[in-house]
């Protein structure tokens, strides 16, 4: 047989999409208590600069975990 | 005071009630007091595997109403009498589960029973959260297929950030157990394998099922395979309990055709 007519097995290509696929899925996971995070650090920040918006973020790269807040302040400061 | 497990899958139909019964008659075999309690209400199908639909007086919803105590509603076994059974309410839907009754339900159970066992609904909903929400335990059944492996992922996760043991900063421990895997395919490479599957999802692995005819002729009967001791599927689920129980049984390799000439033989006639 020619090595270019052999078929990747099923099993592998499974394998490597179950990968991708749930990397993407944890990647959108949020935590319950998301929404009341957001809203305490905005009341924190808010005593010393003016908040416009707060995006949290739950990101894993590789075997880490780590939140990225993003923290949009108000014009003109 | 017992402990609670919450038998759970993504996607349904992978075979967690079937694990659930048999995991429950199992267990109460190697004389352990269990309670198993069907918690997809508004799906009871439990009853039916266990051979006890004819039984069901009152179900789990009646019992937190308080329209029945505990002792009314659980339903002992025919095969084990350490095993009891709470079943679901047919008529309710999953939102009557809350938080509180849920607790005081399994508090009750745990003072009586060394393991209560709990067949989550499929799926990420309120059902299931409720269900997962108290338990020491979570053990999760998968199929050696994409779309449960995919969804099995995500119940872990929500497992993760719900169960109120980890909110308390303890650990829920989590087991899997591969069901329906068929050896000849995985030499062949058309079906994943259970290292794939454990890296995949990074977890520990409780134990491997077969696929087995038998489990369908079983269930058709009410009566679990485990009781079968001739089936694969009943002998995987046989040493699966014992690992529960604390017993140290090592891992069958049954992904493997070569299962010795007599089994291959037999095979050829089935």
């Amino acid at each position: 047989m020619f090595p270019w007519t052999k078929k990747k097995k099923s099993a592998s290509v499974a394998k490597d999409r179950l990968m991708i696929a749930i990397m993407s899925d944890r990647h959108h996971e949020t935590y319950p208590f998301m929404d009341d995070l957001k809203a305490e650090i905005i009341e924190v920040v808010k005593k010393y600069i003016g908040v416009k918006a707060i995006d949290i973020k739950k990101e894993m790269e590789g075997d880490f975990e780590a939140l990225s807040i993003d923290i949009q302040l108000e014009s003109n400061q | 005071m017992g402990i609670v497990i919450a038998v759970i899958s993504g996607k349904g139909g992978v075979g967690k009630t079937t694990a659930t019964a048999n995991l429950g008659l199992g267990i109460a075999l190697n004389g352990e007091r269990v309670a198993l309690v069907d918690f997809d209400i508004g799906q009871r199908n439990l009853d039916m595997i266990l051979g006890l639909e004819n039984r069901v007086v009152y179900d789990m919803v009646q019992v937190m109403d308080g329209e029945a105590n505990l002792k009314q509603a659980l339903i002992k076994s025919k095969v084990s009498d350490t095993l009891s059974f709470l079943a679901a309410s047919q008529t309710k839907d999953k939102t009557v589960l809350d938080s509180q009754r849920v607790k005081k339900l399994l508090e009750e159970l745990k003072e009586e029973f060394d393991y209560v066992i709990l067949d989550a609904p499929a799926g990420i909903e309120s059902g299931y959260e409720h269900t997962i929400e108290f338990a020491d335990a979570a053990i999760i059944v998968v199929n050696p297929e994409v779309s449960s492996i995919r969804d099995a992922d995500r119940a872990i996760g929500i497992l993760d950030s719900k169960s109120q043991k980890v909110k308390e900063g303890q650990e829920v421990v989590k087991y899997l157990i591969i069901n329906r895997i068929v050896a000849s395919m995985v030499q062949s490479g058309e079906m994943l394998n259970s290292e794939d599957i454990l890296e995949i999802l990074n977890i520990k692995l409780l134990g491997k099922i077969p696929e087995d005819k038998g489990v369908i002729d079983a269930s058709n009967q009410g009566k679990p395979i485990i009781l079968n001791e001739k089936s694969v599927a009943g002998q995987a689920y046989q040493r699966i309990a014992k690992r529960i129980c604390g017993q140290t049984v090592r891992m069958e390799d049954i992904e493997s055709e070569n299962r010795g000439l007599m089994t291959k033989i037999k095979g050829m006639f089935q």
